[in-house]
């Protein structure tokens, strides 16, 4: 039995808008990884994935703020922490993030290794400026970055490249987990591929301890994460291992997400394009019963009023559906 | 630094191209309209004045010296020639002064005046900008309708309203000139204490009117830049938000850079015509008394040289930003 | 379209500003309808009369009279004619003649004229008095002296026939007429210029002709810096290098100078406020091209122009139903800042004596040059140049606000 890395109960956040309303964007949210595992977060856009990923920073600034709920990282509960506590003593250290829009996220005017040293000092002020340009070169070195873009600033690197320097600096002070947002989706294949290759092997080397994989196409998880989790209007619809939800997903939405992209990939057979109809509901008055009824084309009437809790079933799997898990599997069935 | 050698030579080109079309302007202008204005003038001043001889003596003198009576290419060349032998023409109005020494007495009062109230405006105006970003809520919300009234003022109403102000009501400062009436230009302290309080409220007027314009253009600047994905990043990597502010307002101060280089030629406008409110003696006024006296030669070349002053305060600013700021690097370097 | 006024009508910025300014156009029109005439007439003889309401003395002669017996009127007459200058003089004569005025204040007209009346003799001669300073002194005594002694003042005539002076009518201290009954009254809310003209019906129709002139010369910017940035954008290649390179020059090159060159010129006699206004807008053009010239060039690649451009509609409806409506709102925007600025810079000009010819029509420039040709802001005369600062202010506050409001709009990052 390994370590647990980052634990996950029930959180809640929200955002409020400027017309003081609430939208609950993450709803009873809860999660686990074990050391050397990596889990995968898909949905489509809209349905609270992002939001998920800044929630369980544990640092929040508006328009988002905290509800309710706790995160416990290596045994640590950090959600009852002060704001300055977390920034200095969990971000980056305990906890990492890789945000969306890599294109963006280095500050243009500043070079790379002056960056490099602006995060180390943020956790430890008294680490000296020469120290930390040795250990940025060693670590560019083994992840097999060119030495010459620590000197650079971020307009003058490629797109690949500053994805792939935005993942050296987020590791830099090897975090226990590394949250990581859609890293690949805006990259060509070559690209998407070593940002994913790296990845991987930062775990493997141990820079980072686990890691939670972010993106809105469900088939890329099958490769790079051990369990896959589907999110939908803020809340988790089903939860397993990645080949469980791969090639046998029971939630009528993981099947559609399933269904949605045609991957030719090893050992999948060719899927119909089957796009889901409809948008993720409005969450400032999200539905009474399932989230996922109004789109659902299973629903029955008794779906748009019961609410549902997460029903575990088969070991570790979850999913949240009112019909029974064997009803689904004879549907599906059915239709094929 | 080989980029910005080629970018160097790029902007030098473009300056020269840019000095010949004003050049090409300043003289064209004129002479594309229907009457030939020199004649216009001289005209009206033989037939109106008492001292007809003496406007005689001038219009020759001026056709003597700009060939007016030759075709249009030769008086180009003949233009060309005496501006860059450093002879602008004589004055018809302070007849026998040159245009020369006018000018090139007026002109420092115009760049002590000027150049220090608007880098001082833009910097108030910048900070105030930023802050207001920053801070939002209530010193926003009084600071941007503020700025936003301020820079509604027209330069010449900033300038008469500080003068009955401070001048005529409270007598705090003289009303106009540079220095004191009675004084002849010396290095005394007296001299200079009388030309520091005659620079309070010219310099204050502009001052005030490029706070307005810099703090609303650097609010948007500062809240779209604090908006943007890599502040987020940087806040999650525990990044102190103290540091964080000053990437941001550095990052929305440069292209201000610009924004300065590119609205100095508007500014420059205003500014001249609160110089006319205080009469101080510097390029607005000799603008003013030569227009009052139809005084061809003298406006023409205080066109040209406010031309030429806009022309090198942009060129600077567009070396040094692009210096500063490796957006541009990126951008232009290659 | 619908959706997008509504959008903009709920925004607080642009509602205030909009208010402001239909204030202001609500004044242009109903004013001249109270107030008709003609603004640049002159009614009054001498320069800057001061605001308020006037009364006609000579009717007010022939007006029926009430009986008022007020406490105070006296002493109201008196403070009248005292000023404080007077004050400070008469409390010098009065030190200098060495009076004890231990516990009288300088307020205090009662005590002051009681002691003055009491010492002051004119054979008095004071240490360093000049003959100019005794003059001044016996003038204020007189003038003194005629407010507290006549209960009566005799109006006379002359007799047409027998040329004889004859006493007309009396006045009493106490008489008191109604305004309402007087023939001839005048308010003059802003009272006259240096030329007597009526301040405020010569600002209102001020206001009406610089306006015009910032739209005039908007819509010729607008429409310049359109037409050059649609080519540049749309066309691109060497149509947009040849406007760019146009355009920078013109950017680096100030529009102030080129507007000088061209006003002169033209002669006073060529400038009628619309053809200012036209140079205005000619030499005001770059900063629209730049910004719609972005737009378009941000706009060219997107899937539904293509697709116009695939079925082989024409250059001119591409323009018409593909770009102009998404860069609508820039357009407008550009087009308010580029009002603003012509009416600044009509000002601007008139300032330096190169405004629109004086007889026809007067500008807020205009009457901004002469207040300040005739000194109106060292003589005191603020009503003469303070509202037309406060005029042209509001205008461009107003145009500035909208322009704010509907940034935020369509700009959602600056919203609060």
């Amino acid at each position: 039995m390994s370590k647990t890395m980052l634990e996950v109960k029930g959180l809640t956040t929200k955002y409020i808008t400027r017309f003081h309303e609430d939208v609950y964007a993450v709803d009873h949210v809860s999660l686990k990884i074990e050391e050397g595992k990596s889990l995968g977060i898909a949905g489509e856009s809209g349905c609270g994935k992002s939001t998920l990923a800044l929630s369980l920073m544990g640092y929040y600034f508006p328009p988002l703020h905290y509800q309710s709920g706790d995160i416990i990282i290596d045994g640590k509960n950090i959600s009852g922490m002060k704001p300055d506590d977390v920034r200095k003593n969990v971000l980056g250290t305990e906890i990492a993030y890789i945000p969306q829009a890599a294109m963006n996220a280095l500050n243009p005017t500043r070079k790379i290794y002056k960056f490099i040293e602006d995060v180390v000092k943020a956790h430890d002020p008294k680490q000296d400026e020469k120290t930390i340009l040795e250990m940025a070169k060693s670590r560019f070195t083994e992840l097999g970055l060119p030495l010459d873009s620590l000197d650079k600033h971020a307009v003058e690197l490629s797109g690949g490249m500053k994805q792939r320097v935005v993942i050296a600096i987020s590791t830099i002070l090897k975090p226990k987990v590394l949250i990581a947002d859609e890293p690949s989706s805006a990259l060509d294949v070559t690209s998407q591929k070593m940002v994913i290759k790296m990845l991987r092997d930062m775990m493997d080397r141990g820079f980072i301890k686990s890691m939670i994989f972010i993106t809105h196409e469900l088939p890329l998880l099958y490769n790079v994460t051990d369990n896959i989790m589907v999110m939908y209007a803020g809340q988790i619809v089903e939860r397993g291992s990645a080949k469980e939800m791969v090639f046998d997903p029971i939630h009528p939405y993981s099947r559609g997400l399933m269904k949605s992209i045609l991957v030719p990939e090893e050992g999948m057979r060719e899927h119909k394009l089957a796009a889901i109809p409809g948008t993720p509901p409005n969450l400032k008055k999200p539905p009474q019963g399932c989230r996922f009824a109004e789109r659902c084309k299973y629903a029955v009437p008794s779906c748009r009023f019961n609410s549902l809790p997460m029903i575990e079933f088969e070991g570790e799997r979850g999913y949240r559906c009112g019909h029974s898990v064997q009803h689904l599997r004879e549907v599906y069935q059915h239709e094929e | 630094m080989k980029g910005y050698r080629k970018y160097f030579t790029k902007k030098v080109i473009w300056f020269a191209i840019t000095f010949v079309v004003a050049l090409a302007l300043n003289f064209i202008l004129p002479r594309l309209m229907p009457a030939d204005p020199v004649a216009a003038i001289t005209g009206r001043l033989v037939s109106g004045s008492s001292d007809a001889t003496a406007a005689a003596k001038v219009y020759e003198h001026y056709q003597e010296e700009f060939g007016t009576n030759k075709p249009m290419l030769e008086q180009f060349w003949i233009y060309i020639k005496n501006l860059f032998s450093g002879n602008m023409g004589t004055s018809f109005s302070q007849y026998p002064r040159s245009v020369n020494e006018i000018i090139s007495s007026a002109i420092w009062w115009t760049i002590c005046l000027q150049l220090p109230a608007i880098i001082v405006g833009w910097l108030i105006g910048n900070l105030l900008g930023a802050l207001a970003a920053y801070i939002r809520k209530g010193f926003d919300k009084v600071l941007m309708p503020l700025s936003l009234f301020l820079s509604s003022i027209p330069a010449f109403g900033m300038a008469v309203i500080l003068l009955v102000f401070f001048a005529v009501n409270l007598k705090v400062a003289p009303v106009s000139g540079a220095y004191g009436f009675d004084m002849i230009p010396n290095l005394s302290w007296k001299f200079i204490g009388s030309v520091i309080s005659h620079y309070q409220l010219p310099f204050w007027s502009i001052v005030l009117i490029s706070i307005g314009g810099q703090a609303v253009g650097m609010r948007s600047m500062s809240i779209y830049e604090l908006n943007a994905d890599y502040v987020k990043y940087a806040r999650f990597l525990g990044i102190k938000d103290r540091k964080i502010v000053g990437y941001v307002f550095r990052n929305a101060m440069l292209p201000q850079v610009t924004g300065l280089a590119l609205s100095i030629g508007t500014m420059i406008g205003g500014a001249l015509v609160a110089e006319i409110i205080f009469s101080y003696p510097g390029l607005g006024s000799v603008m003013y008394s030569a227009v009052t006296a139809a005084d061809y030669p003298l406006i023409s070349a205080t066109t040209l040289i406010i031309t030429i002053m806009v022309l090198i305060v942009t060129f600077l600013l567009d070396l040094v930003y692009a210096l500063i700021d490796p957006r541009v690097k990126a951008a232009q370097f290659d | 379209m619908k959706n997008t006024l509504r959008q903009v009508f709920h925004s607080g910025k642009f509602v205030a500003g909009f208010c402001i300014f239909a204030f202001i156009l609500l004044m242009m029109i109903i004013y001249p309808l109270i107030n008709p005439g003609n603004p640049l007439e002159r009614i009054g003889v001498g320069t800057f009369a001061k605001p308020g309401t006037y009364v006609s003395l000579y009717d007010t002669v022939d007006t029926e009279t009430e009986t008022f017996k007020l406490a105070d009127a006296d002493d109201k007459r008196l403070a009248k004619i005292l000023s404080d200058s007077d004050r400070v003089s008469m409390v010098e004569w009065l030190t200098q003649a060495e009076v004890d005025l231990t516990g009288v204040s300088m307020n205090d007209t009662e005590k002051l004229l009681d002691l003055w009346h009491a010492n002051y003799d004119d054979s008095i001669r004071l240490k360093g008095m000049t003959k100019a300073q005794r003059n001044y002194y016996v003038r204020l005594n007189n003038s003194l002296n005629n407010a507290s002694k006549a209960d009566t003042l005799t109006v006379t005539d002359v007799d047409p026939d027998t040329n004889e002076v004859v006493e007309k009518t009396k006045i009493q201290k106490t008489d008191y007429v109604n305004v309402g009954d007087v023939a001839n009254t005048k308010t003059l809310p802003l009272g006259t210029d240096n030329f007597g003209r009526d301040v405020l019906k010569e600002l209102v129709s001020a206001c009406g002709t610089s306006i015009m002139i910032g739209l005039i010369a908007g819509l010729v910017a607008t429409f310049i810096g359109l037409l050059l940035g649609l080519l540049a954008g749309y066309l691109g290649g060497v149509a947009d290098d040849i406007i760019m390179f146009i355009t920078n020059i013109f950017t680096v090159i100030p529009s102030f100078v080129l507007l000088i060159l061209i006003s002169y010129s033209l002669g006073q006699d060529q400038r009628g406020a619309t053809t200012v206004a036209i140079v205005i807008g000619l030499t005001s053009w770059v900063w629209t091209t730049r910004s719609v010239r972005s737009q378009v060039i941000s706009l060219r690649n997107r899937d539904h122009v293509n697709l116009s451009k695939l079925s082989g509609h024409s250059l001119m409806r591409i323009i018409m139903t593909d770009i102009l409506p998404y860069i609508a709102s820039y357009v407008v925007m550009a087009f308010i800042l580029q009002v603003s600025s012509g009416i600044l810079a009509e000002a601007q000009l008139s300032l330096l004596g190169l405004g629109p010819k004086t007889t026809e029509v007067p500008t807020l420039g205009l009457m901004m040059n002469w207040a300040m040709l005739y000194s109106a802001h060292l003589n005191g005369s603020w009503w003469a140049y303070f509202p037309v600062i406060l005029t042209i202010a509001g205008i461009s506050f107003s145009m500035n606000l909208m322009n704010t409001g509907l940034d935020q709009v369509f700009n959602p990052t600056l919203r609060d």
